[in-house]
């Protein structure tokens, strides 16, 4: 079991390779792969479209398997897991936030952020997301619907979500994508300042090399590859 | 596993409401109220005929004999048992005074008749006053049929044989009619005394005399039974009681049952693939909720749970409409027409046929269902990053709960019905058919991906979506064939079936049967036929045989009641059958195996058995059988099988005998005629003057009554087979609302590229239509594959196909599904492209 107090990598992927089948014959969209997360780190991940960036998250986060190499998450050799345990594993402990927000349509935003709590079958689950909310600025806007929502406010549920497990590690792909700049401004901000509260590593994918500046780290991604 | 977590998310989710699932409730609802409705139809006869079983039977307890009369000591043993009504039936020659003749069923009833129910009469009149003498004529009432044919009223006088009688009121019904068997001609009732007076019940004539007792209280059914059968001499009568008042009914009601509740299971089957699409397009809408559960950290049972318990809830929904609306249907059926059904019925809600329609609602949910359920599953959280990416079904529990569904499916369907051999063979056609449609489907996508680089323009927009990844050929074409396939069953059989009762029957059967011919005046009635025809007889359109009824009391030494007899053959071991006694082999005997006896042949009686009745008793040439023949009881040995066509125009007898083993008997004789109507109608009117006690029965009559029967029929059968077809259309119009919106999206974007509205529209039509045209070709191609063996085999008919009727059903096919289409395009076309290309 991965202890956070330790000062070992939550997060180490060892010579990642992925290639996916296609009509026109396979793609190699990831090409060995080094990459290491220390704890409570803030990593920012640029490069250019097609790079492999958002297949770095999905490879990290036990979403994708890779085709070849390790992946070290929360201390665990991901390929040893199967799906199930590789979803008990990021349960409470790994958070993702999406450019396209990805809430559950048929629920509020309290009961979006308190899901994974209760997933993770955590106690007062409704009030930890009230709290979440309230920090995120949206504690009238609770009990509405994602469609009900601005691009903006469902980022930052997306944030209380993500962050009211207290995870070890968050992911972050192109969170302010599909926000206007004071959004994006706004969730940047909510993102680094939670981070840090919270004390979980991140890792932050995006285009905005103002963003990433922010960021302990930088990682230029290439044709698949970390950059030298 | 999270149960109450799992019921949390599954209700926050069901917050989107049932819109998704209109068509998976309405194909769920569909089978269920059909099966409902048929089982609870059934049960509403059933308990009809056993509320009034003892009015249908008139008494308790029934005891028949054939061509004797009970004597005077019989007759006091039978009435220890409590009140007795005694009926005499026979059949006879009425003849009205302008010489117009017509064989009637005439029954002779004793004053206390009937001792349960009520004669109804037209106008009223009470049957003890109607059947009163008037001068020398007895009183009789007759079915208006009667008055008809013989141009005769009320008050008129005829003559039933020679014995005059006078119409005093028309019979309306009887209440024991349903128990009794098929008759040949229009009903006259009279006195008991005026049949045994008439010499309608002398040695010799077929007739039948019936004592129908009201038990004294304290005399159970069974010590009653007990006591007839000590008193009467063995295999001499028949004996019935309340709990059997109308077996042949029954049998119908469980036919009937079985019939229905399979175009029902159809239904399910064909409703399944609206079933299965619908959840699957429902699954396919929540991939990224599913995703992003996932990514949260629920496991892949937690995924399934929420959206098994979901489609849980829906599919009870659907059931509870299904047996809601198959429930009531029948009430509401009932209260309309219960005033016009031939036989009692009491409609009401029983809860047996709606418990078991609940099942098979249930069982076709979950085999329909778990599938993509399965699939939803599997799908990757990678999906919320690659949108193509869906999840793989694998062998496991949802596969598993599927396969059990469909096996249980199969397996209820057998265990309910009234024969499983028939169910399985059902079940096993509607499965290849639907896996033939299936294939079908597939290949006519392929081949539309092939065609479609030789086109142009909305041809080839139209088979681009007929081979894509949505193709309604995949979905809805299957569905639509089992439909339309069960529709072609019901019409190629119809139509089959009446061709051959009114073009093929007629050409090979007699269009006459004459029968008590006395043989001693067997060549004078020759000559007396010839005259009337006008033409010298030749064997090719007449024919004379000595004839007898008789029974078959036990098999191999086994009596008939403890022997082991398939039900398809019965009828010659339950019943009197008709015989003849030959010398020599006919020209057309059909011998399937063993040797006609010589001509002369002197020794131990040997017989010629139909081959179909052989097979039921399991008997072989050298079996012997007891045989009842005329009051002489005699042990026979099976010389021949032969295939007896009942219909064919030749010595169609059950059994043949050999002549000496009846030497000595006064056979009558019976002979059969084809005829003009000229010809028949000019034979009947003289043979009232020089043959007026031989019975001349109209076979033309016959096969018309038999074909207005099927005409009437006809709609009945084919709108109970439509609602297999109105399954096909709902899952049509799921396919179509699944679609809706990429439909709009694909619209938007060909009006983008310049597209003109008629050239969508023809775009979709050429789909859809194709579609349509496809499930109806192969859907008629399954149906005659399935209604041949049913016509040529079961039926022993002639394959006849209604061209039109076929062709009426491709039209159709492709007429509605063109028309779905072309629906689906206005929609897609009455979407604005900016907002649908906006929202993408």
């Amino acid at each position: 079991m991965y202890d956070a107090a330790q000062p070992c990598a939550p997060l180490a992927l060892d010579g990642v390779w992925l290639t996916l089948p296609s009509a026109a014959g396979p793609v190699e969209i990831l090409r060995g792969l080094d990459f290491t997360v220390a704890p409570g780190e803030r990593v920012a991940v640029v490069g250019p479209s097609g790079s492999g960036k958002s297949t770095l998250i999905a490879i990290a986060a036990g979403l994708e398997r890779p085709t070849k190499g390790q992946v070290r998450l929360l201390g665990q050799e991901l390929s040893r897991l199967n799906e199930d345990g590789r979803a008990r594993l990021r349960r409470g402990r790994v958070s993702l936030v999406f450019q396209s927000f990805h809430l559950l349509p048929n629920m509020t935003a309290e009961e979006n952020v308190a899901a994974p709590l209760e997933i993770a079958g955590a106690r007062g689950a409704g009030r930890t997301a009230r709290e979440w909310l309230d920090r995120v600025g949206l504690a009238a806007r609770r009990t509405h619907y994602p469609h009900q929502l601005s691009g903006g406010e469902q980022q930052r549920v997306a944030l209380a979500r993500a962050l009211a497990t207290r995870p070890v590690l968050l992911f972050a792909d192109e969170p302010t994508g599909n926000l206007d700049q004071a959004n994006a401004h706004h969730v940047a901000d909510l993102i680094f300042a939670l981070a840090a509260e919270s004390g979980a590593a991140l890792v932050l994918v995006t285009h905005d090399e103002a963003l990433a500046a922010r960021a302990d780290r930088v990682v230029r991604m290439a044709g698949g590859r970390v950059e030298a | 596993m999270n149960l109450p977590l799992s019921f949390r998310f599954a209700a926050r989710e069901l917050r989107s409401g049932v819109r998704g699932f209109r068509i998976f409730l309405a194909c769920l609802a569909l089978g269920v109220a059909a099966i409902a409705a048929a089982g609870s139809t059934a049960e509403a006869f059933r308990q009809g005929l056993a509320s009034q079983a003892s009015e249908i039977l008139g008494g308790d307890l029934a005891v028949t004999r054939q061509s004797k009369e009970f004597t005077p000591a019989e007759r006091a043993t039978l009435e220890r048992l409590g009140r007795v009504s005694y009926a005499a039936a026979s059949r006879a020659m009425a003849e009205a005074p302008n010489g117009n003749r017509r064989l009637v069923e005439l029954r002779g009833v004793s004053d206390d008749y009937p001792l349960e129910g009520q004669v109804t009469l037209a106008g009223g009149m009470r049957l003890a006053a109607a059947l009163q003498p008037q001068g020398d004529a007895a009183g009789v009432v007759v079915e208006q049929a009667l008055l008809d044919r013989l141009g005769l009223k009320l008050g008129d006088r005829f003559l039933v044989g020679n014995v005059p009688v006078v119409a005093r009121a028309v019979l309306l019904g009887e209440p024991d009619r349903l128990s009794r068997g098929f008759n040949l001609g229009p009903a006259v009732l009279t006195r008991l005394s005026t049949v045994q007076s008439g010499g309608f019940l002398g040695e010799g004539i077929p007739f039948g005399e019936t004592a129908r007792i009201a038990l004294k209280p304290g005399v159970s059914l069974r010590a009653a039974r007990h006591a007839v059968t000590a008193a009467l001499p063995a295999a001499t009568f028949h004996i019935r009681d309340r709990n059997d008042a109308a077996p042949g009914f029954k049998r119908l009601v469980d036919q009937l049952e079985y019939f229905l509740g399979f175009i029902g299971l159809a239904s399910l089957i064909a409703g399944g693939l609206g079933v299965s699409g619908a959840v699957g397009a429902y699954l396919d809408a929540r991939r990224p909720s599913i995703a992003t559960l996932k990514a949260l950290g629920a496991d892949g049972a937690l995924v399934r749970n929420v959206y098994l318990i979901q489609i849980s809830l829906l599919a009870g929904l659907g059931i509870l409409i299904g047996v809601v609306v198959g429930g009531l249907a029948p009430l509401g059926l009932g209260a309309l027409v219960k005033d016009q059904l031939p036989v009692p019925a009491l409609f009401a809600l029983y809860p047996w046929p709606l418990a078991k329609a609940a099942l098979f609602g249930l069982l076709a949910a979950a085999a329909f269902s778990l599938a993509p359920l399965g699939q939803a599953r599997a799908t990757p959280p990678a999906a919320l990053f690659r949108q193509d990416l869906a999840g793989r079904l694998r062998f496991g529990p949802e596969l598993i709960g599927a396969l059990l569904a469909a096996m249980g499916l199969a397996a209820l369907a057998i265990i309910t019905a009234p024969t499983p051999i028939s169910a399985e063979v059902m079940i096993a056609g509607v499965a290849v058919a639907f896996l033939a449609l299936f294939a079908i489907g597939l290949g006519a996508a392929k081949i539309a991906g092939a065609l479609r680089a030789l086109t142009a323009g909305p041809v080839r927009i139209g088979l681009a979506n007929l081979a894509g990844p949505h193709s309604a050929a995949r979905t809805a074409s299957p569905a639509i064939g089992l439909g339309i396939g069960l529709l072609a069953v019901v019409v190629l059989v119809q139509s089959s079936l009446i061709a051959e009762v009114t073009v093929t029957a007629p050409k090979a059967a007699p269009a006459m049967v004459f029968t008590e011919i006395p043989g001693d005046q067997a060549g004078a009635f020759d000559a007396a036929v010839a005259q009337a025809f006008g033409r010298p007889l030749a064997p090719k359109d007449y024919q004379r045989f000595a004839f007898a009824t008789g029974r078959i009391t036990a098999v191999k030494g086994v009596p008939i009641e403890q022997a082991h007899i398939a039900p398809q053959g019965r009828f010659a071991f339950d019943n009197d059958i008709s015989l003849s006694a030959i010398a020599t082999q006919p020209a057309d005997a059909s011998i399937t195996a063993g040797q006609w006896w010589p001509a002369t042949y002197a020794g131990p009686p040997l017989v010629a058995l139909d081959q179909d009745a052989a097979e039921a008793a399991r008997l072989k040439v050298g079996d012997t059988v007891s045989l009842s023949i005329l009051g002489r009881d005699m042990d026979a040995r099976i010389a021949v099988l032969r295939k007896v066509d009942i219909g064919a125009f030749g010595p169609s007898f059950t059994l043949v005998i050999d002549p000496a083993a009846l030497a000595g008997a006064d056979l009558r004789q019976l002979a059969i005629a084809k005829a003009t109507p000229a010809e028949e109608a000019r034979v009947t009117r003289t043979l009232g003057a020089s043959f007026p006690q031989v019975d001349v029965i109209s076979v033309r009559e016959q096969l018309q009554a038999a074909s207005q029967l099927f005409e009437r029929l006809t709609l009945a059968v084919r709108g109970a087979a439509a609602v297999a077809g109105l399954a096909g259309l709902l899952v049509l119009a799921g396919a179509i609302a699944a679609g809706a919106r990429a439909r709009a999206k694909e619209a938007a974007t060909l009006k983008v590229l310049g597209a003109a509205r008629w050239q969508i529209l023809a775009a979709y039509g050429i789909e859809y239509g194709a579609v349509g045209a496809v499930a109806g070709l192969a859907g008629v191609a399954l149906g005659a594959a399935a209604a041949w063996p049913v016509v040529v085999k079961v039926f022993e008919a002639t394959w006849s196909v209604d061209w039109a009727g076929v062709a009426a059903l491709i039209g159709a096919a492709a007429a509605i599904t063109g028309a779905g289409g072309l629906i689906a395009a206005l929609y897609a076309l009455s979407q604005r492209p900016a907002p649908v290309l906006r929202a993408e």
